[in-house]
C-alpha cells in the first residue's frame, strides 16, 4: 500500500508539474500593449498590459497575465517599472523593459523626452488630475457647499480659476510654501503629516505628491486659457470575456484637445457599476467575483468610460426549444447563448392573458374575456390578442380596448410629463390630458408627439402641449426635463459642475438651455373674462450666459453642432431630438417600453442612459431603437414588438440555473401592478366600482387625469404627485401601509361584502360553490381552481359561519395574495 | 291679448299689490331650448336671477326674431290676504324666427316693471332643433335625433354627460359646431364658464373622434365616417363641472361648413368671390357673393353665401371703404419680395403655413401718420397675429402684438398713429404669434393715414328710469391717433316720456355721462336708443361721429366688475320704485380756487322703503372708478358731506370743493347720484338732473 500510495503522489506529482508547465508553456504566450511606450514630461507614467495570446491573437476571452508577469528595467536611470507594470519617467533617453512571463520574455523600448530640471508644471494639465484622483474635489470633501476646514474647492474641479484661489490665495496663502514646497499644507495635509479629516490621501514621494511638490516649487502657477483638455478617454481592453476570480488590468488613453495622447491610467478613478460581480482597485485592476455582465467605470478630467466584461454562467447552454418570433428573441438568444443562461420556459395561457391585458391596457381580463381565450384552439391565439388589445385587427367590432390602452398609457406619460392641476389650473390640465389621451388612441408617431411639446406654442388651454412651457418654466427645467424624457440623460449635475458620471460639461448644458430661452407667454383673453388664459409665445430676443464664463451660449444640441432658427430656436432643436442623428431618442423610449412590459429596462434606471451605465444586452436595445425608428416610431408597434416576443411571454419562475440573470431576460420579471391598475383590477375582481372626486360613476382609476385625489389606496399604493420627471417617483416597492390596507383596509373589505359584487349575486342567485369558486379565480387570477384549490376553498367555506362569508374569505385571500397583486 | 293690454293688467296689478321697495331688474341666466329654427315659433323658458314677474316685452337686437312673453296668471290669494306678487324666475317666451331671418345668435332683454333685464342670447339655426331632456346621462338614455340638427341641452350638474344618438347610412362626413361657452360672457352673473368637449363614440364604445376647444373653449369638428350605424355624441365639460345655466348648442351639419372665407376685407358695394374655408368644405371652393343695392355696412358683418348647391351659414368678413387689396400669389415672405402697396389700403392676406411671414412694403414721407391694423381673430381666423414695422435698412421701428379694442383685448395687432421718420421705404411684417399657418389664418391689413378719433364705451347696457326720477349711463372715450379733444355725447331713439341730457367728454377726462328723466307720467317702456359722440378731429376741422359699444356689465369672483360688449343699450322706464324723487337746492354752480359749495339733496322714498341711500358723484364700485365727469381740481369733500341717508332719512348734502388745479371749463354735466345696494355687490342707481358746474381759474396777472 506504502508503495502504491508513493507511486500515487509521485505519479499525480508528475501530472501536476506536467499541467502546470503546460500551463506555463501556454501562458508564455502573450504580448504587452503598448509595445514601444513614449513618456513625455516630467512625472509622466504609462501602464503596460500583458495578455495571453492564442494563436498569436489577442481574444476577448484572453487572460490578463499583466500582475503575473515580471518586469525590469533596463535602464533604470531613463524609466523605472513596478511589479504592476507600471512605468514611470525618470530622466531623458531611451530605455527598454524586458517582461517575464514562465520562461518567455519579451522587450517593450521606452523613449523618454521632456524631462527638465525645474518643470514648470501646468495647474489644469498636472495638478487638477492629482487632487481630483486624490478625492480632494468630491462632493463630499472639498468641494461640499462649505467645503472643509475652510478649504473649499469646485466639484471635479469645474471651475479651475477658484480652485487655483483656494489653493494659492486664500488664507494669506496658508496653503503653498515656496521656500519649502514639502512644507505646504497643500501636500502635509493629504500625506498625513499634519492631522488631516480626509484621512491620507497621497503618498510621500510617489508621483502625485511629487507633482504638487514641483507645482508649488514652480511658483505655483495658475490655470491658463489655452491649456490642452481631455475629450476622450479609451481602456484597453474595452470588453472582456473572464471566468469568476479574473483579473484585469486596465490601461487608460486620454486624448487631448491639442491632439496628444497621455497614459492616465495612474491618475483614472474607477468605479464596479456592480459591486457583486466585479471590483476594481483604484490603479485599474478588475476582479471578476460573479456571474453576469458588469462594468467598471473610468472618469478622468470630465470625461468618461466604461470597461465591460462578461463572466458567463455556464459554458454551454441549450437553445434547442428556443424559437425566434422576433428581434427579441434573437438578441435575448445572442445573450443567453453569450452567458450560458439557460432561459425559462414559456408561460401558459392564463398567465399570458392576464399579463398582456395588465402590460397593454393596464386592467385584468374578465372571466368571460379569459375563458374564450382559453377555450380558443388556434395557435396565432396569442397574437391575435395582442392585437386586439392594441387595437390592430382594422375591425372596430374587435378594436373595442383603444380607449382603455390610450387611457393607461395617457396615465403613465401623464406622470412623467407631470401633468397636474396643481401646476396647470383645471384647464390646462385636462388640455394636457386631452391630448395625451388622443395622441395615444390614434397612435400618433412618438417623433410627432414629442416634436408637437418641444416646439409647442399658444393658448394653454387649446394646445395641450403648450402646457409643457407650464409645467417647465425656465431654460433650466426645460433642458432637464427634455433630456431625461426624450433622451434617458440626467443633465442636471452639468448645471453647475461637469457631469460626474459622463462627458457633459456645463457648455453642453446650457449650450441645450439656449434652444428654450426665448420662450415666454402672454395672457389672453379667448376663454373669457374668467378664463385666465395664458399663451406660449417665442420672444425675438434672449439668450443664457454661461454662469462661469459669462459666455453668450448659442444653441447646442448635445455633443452635436450649432442649429440656429430665425423664429423659433426649438424648431431645429425638436427636429433633432426626435431624428436618427441622435440615438438617445429611440433608445431612451424602447428601453422605457422594455421596462414597463418586462419588469426591467435593458438599462437601469431607465432614465439614466450614458456610456458609463451600459445596456444589459446592448445588441437588443440598438436593434428595437432601430426597429422603432423604421416603425415611424409606432409605439404601438414596438408593444407589438416586444409583446408578440417567445422573451415577453416566458415564465416569471426563474430556474436554479437562471436566477440571477433576470437582467438578461432570462424570465420574465414579475412586477406589481401600478396603483390604479390594482384599484382596478380589485374592481374587476369583486365586480365593483370606485367614484372619483368629481369624476361620474364608471371612471376607472387608469383614467384619473390629475394627481391629488382623495383616495386612500391609491396613495398608499404609490400614486405618484407627479413633481419629478424621474420613473422612481412611482415607487414600485411594497411596504407595510400596504399589506396592511389589503389585509385589514376597507377598500377590500367593502367590496368584497358588496351584495351588488359578481359574488354577491352569484350567491343571491343561489349559484353553486363550485361555481362560485371557479368565477373567484377567473376573476381574479384568469385560471380555473387546481382540484386541489378546489378542495381547499370548499373546506373554507364550509367551516365559515356562513357560504357568504366564506366565499367572502376565499375572495379575499386571493386578492391578498401575490398572484393577484403582481403581474406575473 | 296685445302687449299694451298686457301691460296695462300688470301695471294695474302691481300697483293693486303695492311697490315693492329693493327689488332688481331681472338678471337673464339661461334660455332653454337655447335654440330655435328659422321658420318656425317655439315656447322656450327663460330662467333668471329676480324676478321676471310682469315682464310685457322681449326686445331683441337683430333682424328675424320675434318673442312674446307667455305669461302666467297671478295666483289665487289665501282668503283674507292680499294679493302677493310671486317671484318669477322662469318664465316662457314665444320665439318666431322668420323664415328669412339669418341663422346666428341674437341677444335679447325683457322689459319689466322693475326695468329691462340684463341680455340674453338666443341662436337662431337652420336646423331642426332637439332639446336633451337632462335625463339623457347615459347611452342607454340618449336622445335620438336625425342629422342635420341643432342640439341643444344644458351641462346642468358635476359629472354631468348627455348623449345623442344618430345612424348613418353611409360612410359621410359630419360638421359638429358647439356654442356653449361664447353664450357665456354676456351673462351678468355667472362667474364659472362652461369649457364643454364633445365626443363620438361608435355603438361598441370606442371613441372616433373628440374635440375639445376651437372657437375658444367651444368645440368643433370634422367627423369622416367610415361605416355605417349607430353613433353616440356624448357631451360634457371637459372638467366634469356643471352650473344649471351652462347650455349649449351643436349643429350637427351633413353639409360643408366654412369657418372663415377669403378674402376677408371686402367692399361694401361690389361683388366678391370668395373662396370658402373649412375642413368640410371642398377644396378651392369659390362662391360669389353681390350686395343689395343699399350696400353692406362698414365694420365687422356676417354675410350669408349662396351657390347653386346650397345656401351656406353665415361667414365673418370685415367690410371696409379702403381700396381693397389681395395678396400677391407670389412669394412675399422676405423682405426682398416683399409686396408694393400703397396708402391707405386694406390688404387680404393668409398665413398659409408654419411660420409663414407675409411682408408688404411703402413708400411713406417724414411727419406721415401711418396707423397699422390687423382684423382676422376678431372675425373668427385662426391668427393670432404680431406685425413688425421696419425701415429699408431692416431696422425694427415698432412691433405690434395683442391689442385692446374697446375694454377687451383681442389677438389682433395694432400700430397707432406711427410717425414716419424719414422719407423712404417701408416695411411691414405680418406673422403668427405662435408660427402656425393655414387656410384658416386670413386677415385683413388695414394700413390708413392716421386721423384723429375715439372709440366710446358705454358702461352698461342698459340704463333703468322710472317716472319721476332720472337715470344715467356713463361713456368712457378711448382717444385714437392723436385725439386730444373732447367729446360731445349724443342720444337718440328715447322710449316715450323720457328726455335725455347730454354731456360731454373733457378734453383732460376720459368720462361723460347722459342723464335719462323720466316724465311723472311716463308709461312703462323701453328702447334700443343710438348713443354716439362728435368731436372736432384734425386740423381740418372734420367732425368726427363715433357710435358707442354697449357692454353688459359682469362680476367677477371676489366682487368685481367687468364689461363684455353687447350689440345695444337699452333704455327703459319701469314702475315707480324705492325712489321717487330726488331733488337738488341748485342745479348751478361756478367754482373758483378754494371755493367749496354745499349743495342739499332731498329724496321721497317710496312708502315702506327705509332702507340706507348713499350720495355720490362718482360712479363707484368697491374702489374702482367707473365714471367721473367731475372737472379737474374739482372733488367730494366727504368731510363736509352728508351722503348717508339712513332709515325714514329724507335729506342730504354735498360739498363740492375746487382746487387750485382748476381750468377754465363751462358747465359740464354732472350727475347726483343716490345708491340703494341690491346685493353685495349691486346697486341701483338714481340720477339728478344734470347738475352744471362751471369752474374759473384764478386770472393769471399779466407778466407772471
Amino acid at each position: 500500500m506504502k508503495n502504491n500510495y508513493r507511486t500515487t503522489v509521485m505519479a499525480m506529482s508528475i501530472l501536476l508539474l506536467a499541467m502546470l508547465a503546460g500551463e506555463v508553456m501556454a501562458a508564455s504566450k502573450f504580448t504587452v500593449l503598448p509595445s514601444e511606450v513614449l513618456l513625455n514630461g516630467n512625472f509622466s507614467q504609462a501602464q503596460l498590459v500583458v495578455t495571453a495570446t492564442k494563436s498569436g491573437e489577442i481574444r476577448i476571452d484572453s487572460d490578463d497575465l499583466t500582475h503575473t508577469a515580471k518586469y525590469t528595467s533596463l535602464n533604470e536611470n531613463v524609466v523605472t517599472v513596478d511589479q504592476a507594470g507600471l512605468l514611470s519617467a525618470v530622466a531623458n533617453g531611451t530605455a527598454e523593459i524586458q517582461i517575464r512571463v514562465g520562461r518567455s520574455k519579451r522587450i517593450v523600448s521606452v523613449i523618454v523626452s521632456d524631462i527638465t530640471e525645474s518643470p514648470e508644471l501646468d495647474f489644469h494639465y498636472s495638478v487638477q488630475p492629482v487632487l481630483s484622483k486624490a478625492g480632494c474635489n468630491m462632493g463630499a470633501c472639498h468641494a461640499s457647499q462649505h467645503g472643509k476646514g475652510g478649504f473649499v474647492l469646485s466639484v471635479f474641479g469645474y471651475d479651475p480659476s477658484k480652485d487655483f484661489s483656494s489653493i494659492v490665495k486664500d488664507e494669506l496663502q496658508r496653503r503653498v510654501d515656496y521656500i519649502r514646497p514639502q512644507n505646504s499644507l497643500l501636500v502635509l495635509k493629504p500625506t498625513a503629516q499634519v492631522p488631516h479629516g480626509g484621512g491620507k490621501r497621497l503618498t510621500v514621494d510617489s508621483v502625485m505628491y511629487d507633482t504638487l511638490v514641483q507645482w508649488v516649487s514652480g511658483g505655483a502657477p495658475g490655470p491658463k486659457q489655452d491649456s490642452p483638455t481631455a475629450v476622450n478617454l479609451i481602456a484597453t481592453p474595452g470588453r472582456r470575456v473572464a471566468k469568476v476570480g479574473s483579473t484585469q488590468q486596465l490601461q487608460i488613453q486620454a486624448a487631448y484637445s491639442d491632439g496628444t495622447t497621455r497614459d492616465v491610467t495612474a491618475l483614472a478613478r474607477y468605479d464596479s457599476l456592480d459591486d457583486g460581480l466585479v471590483k476594481v482597485s483604484s490603479a485599474g485592476l478588475v476582479e471578476t467575483l460573479g456571474h453576469g455582465q458588469a462594468g467598471v467605470m473610468v472618469r478622468f478630467e470630465g470625461q468618461a468610460t466604461t470597461f465591460m466584461v462578461t463572466i458567463p454562467y455556464s459554458a454551454d447552454v441549450d437553445l434547442q426549444q428556443w424559437s425566434e418570433e422576433n428581434l427579441v428573441d434573437r438578441f435575448a438568444a445572442a445573450k443567453f447563448r453569450e452567458l450560458g443562461i439557460q432561459p425559462s420556459l414559456i408561460c401558459d395561457d392564463s398567465t399570458f392573458i392576464r399579463r398582456v391585458y395588465l402590460d397593454a391596457i393596464g386592467g385584468l381580463p374578465t372571466p368571460s374575456e379569459t375563458q374564450q381565450f382559453l377555450d380558443l384552439d388556434d395557435p396565432d391565439k396569442r397574437n391575435k390578442l395582442i392585437d386586439q388589445l392594441l387595437g390592430l385587427t382594422g375591425d372596430p367590432a374587435q378594436d373595442v380596448f383603444n380607449d382603455r390602452f390610450a387611457a393607461y398609457w395617457t396615465l403613465k406619460w401623464s406622470d412623467l410629463i407631470r401633468n397636474s392641476s396643481a401646476t396647470l389650473g383645471e384647464q390646462g390640465m385636462w388640455s394636457l390630458h386631452n391630448w395625451i389621451r388622443e395622441s395615444f388612441r390614434v397612435n400618433r408617431g412618438f417623433d410627432e408627439f414629442v416634436k408637437d411639446l418641444i416646439q409647442a406654442r399658444g393658448s394653454l388651454y387649446m394646445n395641450g402641449p403648450a402646457n409643457y412651457y407650464q409645467i417647465n418654466k425656465n431654460s433650466s427645467d426645460l433642458t432637464e426635463a427634455t433630456a431625461q424624457l426624450f433622451m434617458g440623460i440626467r443633465l442636471e449635475c452639468a448645471k453647475c459642475h461637469h457631469h460626474p458620471f459622463e462627458n457633459y460639461s456645463q457648455a453642453d448644458y446650457y449650450g441645450m438651455a439656449a434652444f428654450f430661452s426665448r420662450v415666454g407667454t402672454k395672457n389672453s383673453e379667448e376663454f373669457g373674462l374668467f378664463g385666465r388664459e395664458r399663451v406660449v409665445v417665442v420672444n425675438p430676443t434672449g439668450d443664457v450666459q454661461h454662469p462661469r464664463t459669462r459666455e453668450t451660449m448659442k444653441p447646442t444640441v448635445l455633443h452635436g453642432e450649432v442649429i440656429e432658427h430665425s423664429l423659433d430656436r426649438r424648431i431645429p432643436l425638436a427636429s433633432w431630438l426626435t431624428s436618427t442623428q441622435n440615438s438617445w431618442f429611440a433608445k431612451s423610449v424602447v428601453n422605457r417600453y422594455v421596462r414597463y412590459l418586462m419588469g426591467r429596462g435593458l438599462v437601469e434606471p431607465v432614465d439614466d442612459m450614458r456610456s458609463t451605465n451600459p445596456a444589459s444586452n446592448e445588441a437588443m436595445l440598438s436593434a428595437l431603437a432601430t426597429s422603432f425608428e423604421e416603425s415611424g416610431y409606432d409605439l404601438k408597434q414596438l408593444i407589438r414588438v416586444i409583446m408578440t416576443s417567445r422573451t415577453y411571454q416566458l415564465g416569471s419562475e426563474p430556474t436554479e440555473l437562471n436566477a440571477s440573470a433576470g437582467k438578461y431576460y432570462a424570465f420574465y420579471h414579475a412586477k406589481r401592478m401600478p396603483a390604479e391598475s390594482l384599484l382596478d383590477a380589485i374592481n374587476t375582481a369583486t365586480g365593483t366600482t370606485t367614484k372619483f372626486k368629481d369624476l361620474p360613476a364608471g371612471t376607472l382609476a387608469i383614467e384619473l387625469p390629475d394627481t391629488n385625489y382623495p383616495n386612500y389606496f391609491l396613495k398608499t399604493f404609490g400614486k405618484p404627485l407627479r413633481v419629478s420627471v424621474c420613473e422612481c417617483e412611482r415607487a414600485p416597492d411594497e411596504n407595510l401601509a400596504q399589506a396592511l390596507h389589503t389585509l385589514n383596509g376597507d377598500t377590500i373589505a367593502k367590496k368584497i361584502s358588496d351584495p351588488q359584487s359578481h359574488v354577491g349575486k352569484l350567491l343571491a342567485a343561489e349559484a353553486p360553490v363550485e361555481e362560485v369558486i371557479g368565477h373567484i379565480f377567473m376573476a381574479t387570477l384568469s385560471r380555473a381552481a387546481t382540484p386541489d384549490e378546489q378542495i381547499l376553498c370548499k373546506q373554507i367555506i364550509s367551516e365559515a359561519p356562513t357560504v357568504k362569508e366564506g366565499c367572502e374569505d376565499v375572495l379575499w385571500a386571493l386578492i391578498n395574495s401575490k398572484q393577484f397583486i403582481y403581474i406575473q | 291679448m296685445n302687449v299694451k293690454r298686457l301691460a296695462g293688467i300688470f301695471i294695474a296689478l302691481l300697483f293693486a299689490i303695492g311697490v315693492q321697495a329693493q327689488t332688481s331688474y331681472p338678471m337673464l341666466m339661461t334660455l332653454q331650448p337655447i335654440a330655435i329654427q328659422i321658420g318656425t315659433t317655439g315656447e322656450l323658458e327663460v330662467q333668471s336671477r329676480y324676478s321676471m314677474w310682469g315682464a310685457t316685452r322681449v326686445i331683441i337686437s337683430g333682424d328675424g326674431l320675434s318673442g312674446e312673453v307667455v305669461h302666467p296668471e297671478l295666483p289665487p290669494a289665501k282668503e283674507g290676504e292680499k294679493p302677493t306678487e310671486p317671484s318669477l324666475t322662469t318664465l316662457k317666451i314665444k320665439f318666431t324666427a322668420m323664415p328669412d331671418a339669418a341663422p346666428g345668435v341674437r341677444e335679447f332683454k325683457l322689459l319689466t316693471p322693475r326695468g329691462v333685464s340684463t341680455v340674453g342670447q338666443i341662436v337662431v339655426t337652420r336646423d331642426k332643433v332637439v332639446f336633451e331632456n337632462i335625463k339623457s346621462d347615459t347611452s342607454e338614455d340618449a336622445v335620438v335625433f336625425e342629422i342635420p340638427a341643432t342640439l341643444t341641452g344644458v351641462i346642468e350638474k358635476g359629472e354631468d354627460r348627455d348623449y345623442f344618438k344618430f345612424s348613418i347610412d353611409a360612410p359621410t362626413q359630419l360638421v359638429f359646431h358647439c356654442r356653449c361657452m361664447r353664450l357665456q360672457d354676456r351673462i351678468h352673473d355667472l362667474q364659472k364658464h362652461a369649457d364643454p368637449m364633445i365626443t363620438v363614440k361608435n355603438s361598441q364604445g370606442s371613441t372616433i373622434a373628440a374635440n375639445d376647444n376651437y372657437f375658444a373653449a367651444d368645440p368643433f369638428m370634422v367627423v369622416k365616417f367610415e361605416q355605417a350605424g349607430e353613433y353616440y355624441l356624448e357631451v360634457r365639460d371637459v372638467r366634469f363641472t356643471g352650473n344649471k345655466y351652462w347650455n349649449y348648442a351643436i349643429d350637427v351639419l351633413n353639409r360643408p361648413f366654412a369657418t372663415n372665407v377669403f378674402p376677408l376685407a371686402i367692399s361694401a358695394t361690389e361683388t366678391t368671390t370668395f373662396e370658402l374655408i373649412g375642413e368640410s368644405v371642398p377644396a378651392d371652393k369659390m362662391v360669389t357673393h353681390t350686395p343689395t343695392t343699399a350696400g353692406l355696412s362698414l365694420g365687422p358683418q356676417m354675410v350669408s353665401l349662396v351657390d347653386a348647391q346650397q345656401v351656406f351659414d353665415p361667414v365673418p368678413v370685415y367690410v371696409s371703404e379702403q381700396t381693397i387689396l389681395l395678396e400677391s400669389m407670389t412669394d412675399n415672405n422676405d423682405k426682398e419680395h416683399a409686396q408694393q402697396v400703397q396708402v391707405p389700403a386694406v390688404i387680404n392676406g393668409r398665413i398659409s403655413n408654419d411660420a409663414d411671414i407675409d411682408y408688404y412694403q411703402f413708400e411713406a414721407k417724414k411727419g406721415d401718420k401711418i396707423s397699422f391694423e390687423i382684423i382676422a381673430r376678431r372675425r373668427q381666423s385662426m391668427l393670432d397675429s404680431y406685425i413688425v414695422l421696419e425701415n429699408s435698412a431692416g431696422v425694427q421701428l415698432k412691433t405690434a402684438d395683442d391689442f385692446q379694442f374697446g375694454r377687451r383685448t383681442y389677438w389682433d395687432s395694432r400700430i397707432e398713429n406711427y410717425v414716419i421718420p424719414a422719407d423712404g421705404t417701408y416695411y411691414i411684417a405680418v406673422y403668427d404669434r405662435h408660427l402656425r399657418g393655414g387656410a384658416e389664418f386670413v386677415y385683413a391689413l388695414e394700413i390708413t393715414h392716421s386721423t384723429p378719433s375715439f372709440e366710446l364705451l358705454l358702461d352698461t347696457a342698459k340704463t333703468l328710469t322710472a317716472p319721476g326720477t332720472g337715470g344715467v349711463v356713463f361713456c368712457r372715450v378711448k382717444r385714437l391717433n392723436g385725439f386730444t379733444g373732447e367729446v360731445q355725447l349724443h342720444v337718440t331713439g328715447m322710449p316715450t316720456g323720457v328726455i335725455a341730457y347730454s354731456g360731454r367728454i373733457l378734453a383732460d377726462a376720459v368720462d361723460g355721462c347722459i342723464i335719462f328723466q323720466a316724465a311723472k307720467d311716463a308709461p312703462l317702456g323701453a328702447s334700443n336708443v343710438r348713443i354716439y359722440g362728435t368731436a372736432v378731429g384734425g386740423d381740418d376741422e372734420d367732425v368726427v361721429e363715433v357710435d358707442a359699444l354697449a357692454h353688459q356689465e359682469t362680476y367677477m369672483p371676489g366682487g368685481g366688475r367687468n364689461h363684455f360688449p353687447v350689440k345695444v343699450h337699452t333704455v327703459s322706464v319701469q314702475m315707480p320704485s324705492d325712489i321717487q324723487s330726488l331733488k337738488l337746492s341748485t342745479y348751478e354752480i361756478t367754482l373758483r380756487p378754494g371755493d367749496a359749495v354745499r349743495i342739499d339733496i332731498e329724496i321721497i322714498r317710496a312708502d315702506g322703503f327705509d332702507k340706507n341711500i348713499s350720495l355720490d358723484v362718482l360712479f363707484k364700485h368697491l374702489s374702482s372708478i367707473w365714471g367721473d365727469t367731475l372737472p379737474k381740481g374739482v372733488t367730494l369733500d366727504g368731510s363736509k358731506s352728508k351722503i348717508l341717508i339712513t332709515g325714514k332719512e329724507t335729506k342730504g348734502h354735498i360739498t363740492l370743493v375746487a382746487d387750485d388745479k382748476i381750468e377754465k371749463v363751462g358747465r359740464q354735466q354732472v350727475s347726483v347720484m343716490a345708491n340703494i345696494s341690491l346685493n353685495f355687490v349691486m346697486k341701483a342707481t338714481y340720477s339728478s338732473l344734470p347738475l352744471f358746474i362751471t369752474t374759473v381759474p384764478n386770472e393769471v396777472e399779466p407778466g407772471k
